[in-house]
């Protein structure tokens, strides 16, 4: 701001001095013109008259006849250059004590050299006026721009240690501490407001990990106590009874590992660490080996399970993951469809659905269905990790795959686009 | 036959000894890469059970070097990966099967028992018979004390896996991946419910207990009844 106003004020100087030099050189040329043209047509004494009464305030005129100065000028100062080189000079005129400035250069004529002049003080006295108004100018433009930086700076200032006080706040663990936002909406509103943001979503997380500490204190504390007071009895048993009690034991054990093979590998398929080995793969005959699987599965729970398919589509994913996410699907309708129900199997193009006809689920519990070790049945009554769901959803969006559950009323609707 | 174990956790290696060794096995251990390297090169064995992760020398570095040597040994990784890349990666190495720790030795024997015998390239039956269980593999007739039994195909297919190893006990893993080309743990009684529809179709004949269900371990077809 200051640098732009100082070039500007510069700029305007510099022009001004061009300017003034222009009009003086101007000036005196026709000047020189005038008493060359003179010289060349006046006899001596009529020139010497010209130069007396010339008018001071066109130019002052000096002209050294062979004995006196004539002219408006009481000297004449040595080592003036010829015209149009010129030169500044100083002279009293008047009282003592004013001193002028002129400007002036000589002209050769056949009656010796005449000196021409012109003030140029006043617009020597212009332009230091001009020069001393510009630097306060500029001083005052400095002046209020530090001022008006420091009081704006302090302002944001205030604002970094108001949003480094929360911060650490936050850091203690006061997570639901959030960043003030203002109504001027500017940059740092937009800063307090993407950290609120995140702030949320960790918070969100942080509970969910927190649900799901809990769920898996829950999962893991009943079989494991159960094989406590299993191994506890050990020793009491008979050797008939032994052989028993320990593949009992083994089982419990066995659902605690896959609990943790199940939560390992989602993270591990939720964070993308897992590489997919894809190989195209054809729909339909994925369902009919799942329709093959699970047939038998039904039939033990009085179910139906039937397969429709039509315009076989291939996609790309990894065989063994997808066909898991599509079997845990079908498994789970099985499981909480009830007994006669229907499920059915449905492949039309990059769509599969399986449809049952059981009590469903309710249409607030669509989404959370999908987190992590939640079960919407509280007794845990069915075998289960609680993480079948979040790994069909963390598989199916690896294979850029849209899962999303609606109502079959009654019943449930999973409907899976492949894109 | 001559097994040698790699493997550098002494609760497995105890384990896994003991069990082979009552089996009739003459098993061998090296507790880290480098020596189990240089026992694989310089020894004649049947099979190597390589764990994945061991000291010095990585079970997979092991294995790519023992097949640089043109030795072809059938080889079974165990590892505490589970996860399905896991497995891809080892059976790339130059792996001939795969198995995760926590495992049952009963499912070890059996895969154990597999490649080994692979290397003596037996020839192939065309007919299997435990007791009096008969079943034809080209023509796929199975009768049960002279009566014919229609299967389904996947029913077949178990029924066969069981047959090749009579009185073992069968893990519900094993016969998952006999009778389907998938590689997970289904977690669900899918093996079970195929065993049970077989059962039933010996237990109309009245041979219902010729399947033994083996709590916590899976299934077994017991030879004389």
């Amino acid at each position: 701001m200051t640098l732009i106003i100082g070039t500007l004020l510069f700029g305007m100087y510099r022009q001004l001095i061009n300017e003034q030099d222009l009009q003086t050189n101007q000036h005196l040329a026709a000047e020189k013109q005038r008493y060359q043209q003179m010289a060349l047509t006046l006899d001596r004494r009529s020139f010497a008259t010209q130069i007396r009464t010339a008018d001071p305030k066109t130019a002052l005129v000096v002209w050294r006849s062979s004995l006196d100065l004539v002219g408006a000028l009481s000297l004449m100062p040595d080592d003036m250059p010829i015209l149009p080189e010129t030169r500044e000079f100083p002279i009293l005129a008047g009282g003592a004590d004013k001193l002028h400035i002129l400007t002036g250069g000589l002209v050769i004529t056949r009656y010796g050299p005449v000196l021409i002049a012109t003030r140029t003080d006043q617009l020597a006295t212009l332009i230091e006026r001009f020069v001393n108004a510009a630097i306060t100018a500029l001083m005052l433009t400095i002046v209020l721009t530090l001022a008006l930086g420091y009081l704006f700076s302090k302002a944001i200032l205030r604002r970094l240690v108001q949003y480094n006080r929360l911060s650490r706040r936050i850091e203690k663990g006061e997570y639901s501490t959030r960043l003030p936002v203002s109504w001027r909406q500017d940059e740092f509103d937009m800063l307090a407001g993407k950290f609120n943001g995140v702030l949320d979503t960790l918070e969100n997380n942080l509970n969910a990990v927190r649900g799901a500490t809990d769920n898996i204190a829950h999962d893991l504390r009943t079989p494991l106590s159960h094989l406590r007071m299993g191994i506890e009895q050990l020793p009491n048993k008979s050797a008939d009874e032994l052989g028993e009690a320990c593949a009992i034991l083994t089982e419990e054990l066995d659902d605690c590992l896959a609990t943790f093979d199940a939560m390992l590998s989602l993270t591990r398929i939720e964070e993308g660490q897992q590489i997919l080995e894809l190989q195209p793969l054809s729909l339909q005959a994925m369902c009919s080996d799942l329709y093959e699987m699970a047939d038998a599965m039904a039939e033990l729970n009085e179910q139906t399970l039937s397969l429709q398919t039509a315009d076989d589509y291939t996609v790309m994913g990894d065989k063994y993951l997808l066909f898991q996410a599509l079997f845990n699907l079908v498994d789970n309708a099985i499981k909480y469809a009830g007994q006669g129900a229907s499920v059915q199997i449905v492949q039309r193009g990059n769509q599969v659905q399986i449809i049952d006809n059981g009590p469903g689920i309710p249409p607030e519990a669509t989404e959370k269905v999908f987190d992590r070790l939640v079960r919407l049945d509280p007794s845990r009554h069915h075998k289960g990790t609680g993480l079948g769901l979040s790994l069909v959803k963390a598989i199916l969006q690896r294979h850029n795959a849209r899962i999303t559950l609606s109502d079959n009323q009654p019943g449930l609707i999973v409907t899976i686009e492949f894109s | 036959m001559k097994i040698l174990l790699v493997e550098d956790d002494a609760t497995t290696i105890d384990y896994v000894v003991k069990g082979f060794t009552e089996q009739g096995h003459n098993i061998e251990t090296a507790s880290d890469g480098h020596q189990g390297l240089l026992l694989a090169t310089s020894m004649q064995y049947d099979l190597i059970i390589l764990d994945r992760m061991l000291p010095q020398l990585d079970g997979l570095k092991v294995l790519a070097a023992l097949r640089a040597t043109g030795n072809q040994t059938p080889v079974l990784i165990l590892s505490a990966l589970s996860h399905v890349d896991e497995r891809v990666k080892g059976l790339r190495a130059g792996g001939d099967d795969y198995m995760t720790k926590p495992f049952a030795f009963s499912e070890l024997l059996v895969r154990a028992e597999k490649l080994m015998q692979r290397g003596n390239s037996t020839p192939a039956h065309t007919e299997l018979a435990v007791g009096n269980l008969v079943m034809e593999l080209l023509t796929r007739k199975v009768t049960l004390a002279g009566h014919e039994i229609l299967l389904q195909p996947k029913e077949f297919q178990l029924l066969k896996y069981l047959m090749e190893h009579p009185n073992q006990v069968i893990s519900r893993t094993l016969l998952f991946e006999a009778v389907w080309d998938y590689h997970f743990d289904p977690r669900t009684n899918v093996i079970d419910v195929h065993i049970a529809k077989l059962r039933r179709k010996f237990e109309e004949l009245g041979f219902g207990e010729l399947i033994e269900t083996v709590r916590g371990a899976g299934y077994r077809l017991r030879q004389g009844h």
